[in-house]
């Protein structure tokens, strides 16, 4: 079995059958059990349609994609679904909770879609997971009646019930304050450091991205940067990253210094 | 529980209002449905029942009976009526004999004997009857009155006349000289039971009989016309001998009166079967269009109800595309995710089918109440039948998922990557 969890091969995307666009040009990369990754880069960068081919959400025009060994690439719809269900699991930028279900229902419904049926068990794991992300009170609450970043932890909780290796993240706090926000990454880097699920996290924020064990940085449908960070301060490693990817925004903080001066 | 049902309840729970509109829509189409049929069926079966509920479904009569008796009915000649009178007979042909101002095809039944028991042996038969019929008059203070005198068996004959149930005064004893008159007749000469009256017979013979009943059958031309005698007397009077005109029938399963009529035709050769379907015909054919209609209209409720659910569900697979997305992301495989839309729509119709067949019923209820409020009976009996209602049901159903095919469809191909991005 090779090192990695997930490993892409190759992969490029492309979009429309008269104009073409070419939205990943080939990609490798691999990810490690365990390990918490940012993608970084501008908006139509390939971010997006990265994450989603990652999560077996898209197929990619070309080049592969394995998980622990298997060629989920050559998977068919079923077994796609399946798939998902079990190894991966999903955060989005809008929640997307189903606000017809309560907070603990929504947590549940990765593992009916898996069973067909609740088990007791698992609505005690359920529990304990909605513990876990602080919203012991909200258990029952309709998901319309909790907050942005209260949804966004059930939703944390949802991706971690069947117990994935790997919870890829699109933007997540992207539509969160500053201060939710910090609490909704401190909830993902201790659940990925207590019970090692592997996080791969789409962003725009500068300290999520920075404090990550590992930066990757994409701009026209390549990887151009792919940075380790462990161990190092937040702001040294940010130093490295950022000519590749934000060069405007420091230059546009300066402009703005200037004007302020 | 399964996952999808659970999903597919939510969703309907949730969406209250669309729900209960749909549910609404359903349900009235449905009671149109079941109030229509019960309608049409009470009518037609009040018709029906009107009609021939009492008089002969079938009637054996002889057609040349001499030569073409089968061999079990033709064990002996057919001389012994030969000494009716006036009626000379030809071996072989038809005859026509002129009693007063009527002609009359000689088709008198002879051997009846063993028609009448294989007639009692058929289970599908409720009623077999023997009668001699003839021609005659009622002499009373110089006055005559024009008669068909129906010699038959009490018994038997009320099996399918309900005498019993239809006389006015008396009893149906037929024994020794008594006689069964019709109410408008008895009206016109001022008879009453115990009263003589003197019966004149196309040969010109006289016989004096009693009144004992006086019937109403619910038809004026029998009230005016008929009398009932005992069948012997009868025979002897019409000069019949042993012979008798026809045999009358009612069976259980009324439609069938051609087929088993057909079949008894080709049975016995020599007899002729006549059916009340045939000598009904105008009646059956409207009955036949107005059931038409009603199954034509029944039909595009239906479908007005179906294309109902499909546009509901239409719009709900658009309302709902995220969380089907959301719930595809998760793992759900297409089939789940167009099962959930299946679901639904078997839910919206049976329920809105059951509420549907309850309000049949009370507008059913209603229309009776309603329609009695006048004359204190309703115009015509109901009978709401719970299996046309559960057959109902079950069609709705059925159309109500077939409606939600093109829905679950719309949901099986949903992208989720195009809904989870916001």
């Amino acid at each position: 079995m090779s090192e990695w969890l997930m490993e892409a091969k190759g992969i490029t995307k492309v979009y429309g059958t008269v104009v073409k666009t070419r939205a990943l040009k080939g990609i490798d990369l691999g990810f490690r059990s365990g390990e918490f990754a940012s993608i970084i880069g501008y908006s139509g960068s390939g971010k997006t349609t990265l994450l989603n081919i990652l999560g077996a959400l898209d197929k990619p025009t070309e080049g592969s994609l394995w998980f622990q060994g298997e060629e989920v690439s050559r998977m068919g719809e079923k077994r796609l679904a399946a798939f998902r269900n079990r190894n991966i699991g999903f955060v989005f930028q809008f929640h997307h909770l189903l606000p017809e279900f309560t907070a603990l229902e929504n947590v549940l419904i990765p593992t009916w879609i898996q069973a067909g049926n609740g088990t007791r068990r698992k609505a005690d794991r359920a529990k304990e997971l909605l513990e876990l992300v602080g919203l012991k009170e909200q258990i029952n609450n309709k998901s319309t009646d909790l907050s942005g970043g209260q949804q966004q932890r059930v939703a944390i909780a949802r991706a971690l019930i069947n117990e994935p290796a790997l919870i890829l993240a699109d933007e997540p706090t992207g539509n969160l304050d500053s201060e939710t926000t910090e609490q909704v990454y401190s909830l993902m880097r201790d659940i990925n450091d207590r019970l090692g699920t592997a996080f791969l996290v789409v962003t725009h924020n500068d300290h999520i991205a920075a404090k990550s064990d590992r930066i990757i940085t994409m701009k026209d449908g390549l990887v151009i940067q792919d940075e380790t960070t462990s161990g190092r301060p937040s702001e040294e490693v940010w130093q490295t990253v950022a000519p590749g990817y934000c060069r405007h925004c420091y230059k546009d903080s300066d402009e703005v210094n200037n004007q302020l001066l | 529980m399964r996952f999808e049902l659970k999903v597919a309840l939510r969703f309907l729970r949730e969406g209250k209002g669309q729900t209960l509109f749909i549910l609404l829509g359903i349900a009235i189409g449905v009671a149109v449905q079941v109030f229509l049929g019960t309608l049409i069926t009470g009518l037609q079966r009040d018709l029906i029942n009107t009609t021939v509920g009492s008089s002969p479904h079938l009637i054996f009569s002889g057609s040349d009976a001499s030569s073409l008796m089968p061999e079990s009915f033709s064990s002996s000649d057919a001389s012994d009526s030969s000494d009716s009178p006036g009626s000379p007979r030809h071996s072989g042909t038809a005859t026509v004999t002129t009693a007063g101002n009527f002609r009359r095809e000689d088709d008198t039944l002879k051997n009846w004997a063993d028609l009448m028991a294989l007639l009692d042996e058929d289970a599908s038969l409720t009623a077999v009857s023997p009668v001699a019929q003839g021609n005659g008059f009622v002499l009373r203070s110089g006055q005559r009155w024009p008669v068909i005198v129906r010699g038959v068996e009490p018994e038997r004959a009320n099996a399918i006349y309900q005498l019993q149930a239809a006389l006015q005064a008396g009893t149906m004893a037929l024994e020794g000289n008594g006689l069964l008159m019709g109410s408008a007749l008895a009206r016109e000469a001022r008879l009453t039971t115990g009263d003589q009256v003197t019966l004149e017979l196309p040969g010109g013979g006289r016989q004096s009989f009693s009144v004992t009943g006086i019937f109403d059958l619910g038809s004026q031309s029998l009230n005016e016309t008929w009398l009932f005698l005992d069948l012997g007397r009868a025979q002897r009077l019409l000069g019949l001998g042993d012979d008798i005109s026809r045999i009358e029938v009612q069976m259980t399963d009324i439609f069938a009166a051609d087929t088993l009529g057909a079949f008894y035709q080709q049975q016995l050769s020599g007899i002729t079967v006549d059916n009340w379907k045939d000598q009904n015909a105008d009646l059956l054919s409207g009955l036949q269009a107005q059931s038409s209609s009603s199954v034509t209209i029944q039909v595009f409720v239906l479908l007005a109800v179906t294309l109902g659910i499909a546009s509901v569900l239409a719009v709900s697979v658009v309302q709902k595309s995220r969380q089907i997305g959301i719930l595809k992301a998760m793992g759900t495989p297409s089939g789940s995710a167009s099962r959930i839309f299946l679901f639904q729509g078997a839910f919206l119709g049976f329920g809105g089918a059951l509420l549907g067949s309850g309000l049949g019923f009370v507008i059913t209820q209603f229309f009776l109440w309603g329609t009695a409020q006048a004359t204190g009976r309703p115009l015509f009996p109901l009978e709401f039948d719970p299996g046309y209602a559960a057959a109902i049901v079950v069609i709705a159903t059925l159309a109500s998922v077939i409606s939600a095919l093109l829905p679950a469809r719309k949901s099986a191909r949903l992208n989720p990557i195009e809904v989870i991005r916001g």
